[in-house]
């Protein structure tokens, strides 16, 4: 135990330390200042190898090279997020790269305050954001901006921000949140105009994707630069409003940005950015390759979560089981899942191993949350068998049986729940789909809908975590025609 | 909440993707998009790519790119 925390910690000491020893190098005249920038990272470690080989280059040849990031640098990929340490092989890789700040993105939250706290120590670089107002969660205040010396005279101050929905939170599950108060990211941003008369520059790191960029760029010019992330939008030729660069450079580090800024006696005389595929890139780090390829190899994937006590056989077993995690885990009335989602023909009796769930389900489907009332339900089960006029939803919560007509297409949906009584057609329920049934299947439905942000395949692991064993057999709740 | 594609309004749950939007619109869309013959692009003429997350009001365009002779 000592070993796992206190080795972590000696290495985090010892970059740092390297770090702040490597002091840049002061030339006269102008000065370049390269800051190479990514954005919504999430979880995906393949390229750093790449990326700090271009970084430490850099550093060699040039006096000021930063590395930063806009956001998300979690959530999406299993061997960073579903492993015991979450979330830690990220930071650990993003350390070593030597990034020196980043924005905090909606994703940050979806390991839940606590544990990015942790993360947050473990990092040797900030993360900021200045429309977060910690009132009562656990998480610690973040720091609005953070400021860096890029030479003689010569000083860089990044403000974050991040996006906020139509509720007024992140995009994350709201428990994620709770105790966490946000502003209007452009109004916040607006309030710190002053540290462009205290430094020489000022960037807008931030987390609000390219439309609210562009118009914090137009409330805002005091910004030297935007570097934003979210929207996933990959800007490659020069995007600048009312004077102010805004710059994004993808997701999944499929790309890196490099952003040169000229200098000269305090005034910046020359910006410009380029685009980089990592794909072109064919220099590594040999140390940081060799960990990502540890990390992938991750046994986590060999980890049991559970344990089936009978086989899971065929859709109506494996349908029940998966949106059983579904309603237990997010606590709805009832979960759907559709058949074409399913995607093992069983699981064996025994140990049910985290390669398994992904099998069972790998599309990495969101969860969406629809208030809906019976005649609205019966709406989904109905269209839905009439996609292939046969049972195409599974359930859990309640038991359904289709009856249909001359042509096979469904004319009725009789609705009860397990104890055989049947539904309030004047109640509204909690239903949970995942996002592919959200947006491909035709429906009624007043509620537009609202992610959960939780992938099905996360429940999944998390509800036979809580469980530990399952019994299926023998469950079926959706029926045609009178079948019993 | 509500985003455009090829300027046609599309209603979808609030917190998708583009990806989930494109699905909406049209699922040959969706397929096309997949497997890189389709391209999306947002208002300024930038690459977006599918898993980027939607701003209200986004508008977006989808064109396909070049395919063999």
């Amino acid at each position: 135990m000592i070993r796992k925390v206190f080795l972590p910690l000696a290495v985090i000491v010892l970059i740092f330390y390297l770090r702040t020893a490597a002091q840049p190098l002061v030339t006269a005249g102008p000065t370049e200042i390269i800051i190479l920038h990514t954005n919504d990272m999430h979880s995906k470690i393949d390229n750093l190898s790449k990326l700090a080989y271009l970084a430490d280059s850099l550093r060699k040849t040039h006096p000021v090279v930063f590395l930063v990031a806009a956001g998300d640098n979690f959530t999406g990929n299993p061997v960073v997020d579903m492993v015991e340490d979450k979330g830690f092989p990220m930071i650990d890789l993003m350390n070593r790269c030597g990034f020196d700040v980043s924005a905090i993105g909606n994703h940050e939250f979806d390991m839940g305050q606590e544990l990015f706290n942790y993360r947050m120590d473990q990092a040797t670089f900030p993360f900021i954001s200045c429309n977060i107002q910690v009132t009562g969660g656990t998480m610690r205040q973040p720091k609005p901006f953070f400021a860096m010396n890029a030479g003689k005279d010569i000083s860089i101050a990044f403000l974050g921000a991040i996006e906020l929905n139509d509720q007024g939170i992140p995009d994350t599950h709201p428990s994620k949140v709770t105790g966490l108060k946000f502003s209007d990211p452009i109004k916040k941003m607006k309030e710190f105009a002053w540290l462009k008369d205290k430094y020489t520059l000022l960037i807008g790191l931030t987390h609000l994707g390219v439309e609210t960029d562009a118009i914090l760029a137009d409330s805002m010019p005091q910004l030297d630069l935007i570097i934003g992330g979210h929207s996933h939008t990959l800007i490659d030729k020069p995007l600048i409003r009312n004077g102010v660069q805004i710059v994004q450079a993808g997701a999944n580090l499929k790309y890196v940005g490099k952003t040169t800024l000229v200098v000269d006696k305090g005034k910046l005389i020359e910006r410009r950015d380029e685009i980089i595929p990592m794909s072109a890139l064919t220099g590594i780090n040999p140390q940081i390759q060799t960990l990502i390829e540890k990390y992938n190899q991750n046994e986590a994937f060999s980890q049991v979560v559970g344990v089936a006590e009978t086989p899971i056989e065929g859709y109506d077993e494996l349908g029940s089981f998966m949106t059983d995690a579904i309603k237990k885990r997010l606590k709805v009335d009832f979960a759907f899942q559709n058949q074409g989602g399913i995607r093992v023909q069983n699981i064996p009796q025994g140990n049910i191993t985290m390669k398994d769930v992904y099998q069972l389900d790998p599309f990495n489907n969101q969860i969406v949350i629809y208030n809906m009332n019976l005649s609205e339900i019966i709406s989904l089960i109905c269209n839905a068998f009439n996609i292939e006029k046969s049972i195409d939803l599974q359930v859990s919560g309640l038991n359904y049986t289709v009856t249909t007509d001359s042509e096979g297409k469904c004319a009725g949906v009789e609705i009860v729940g397990y104890q055989g009584k049947p539904l309030n057609p004047a109640k509204e329920y909690t239903v949970a789909v995942n996002s592919y049934m959200a947006a491909s299947y035709r429906f009624n439905h007043r509620d537009p809908g609202t992610t959960a942000s939780q992938t099905t395949v996360q429940v999944l692991i998390d509800y036979l975590s809580d469980v530990k064993k399952v019994n299926y057999s023998g469950v079926k709740r959706a029926f045609l025609n009178g079948e019993k | 909440m509500q985003v455009f594609i090829n300027n046609r309004e599309i209603e979808i749950f609030r917190g998708a993707r583009v990806i989930d939007a494109i699905l909406q619109y049209s699922k040959h869309a969706h397929n096309l998009v997949k497997i890189g013959q389709t391209m999306v692009f947002d208002r300024f003429g930038n690459i977006t790519e599918p898993d980027g997350e939607l701003t209200e009001g986004q508008i977006l365009f989808l064109k396909k790119t070049k395919t063999h002779d």
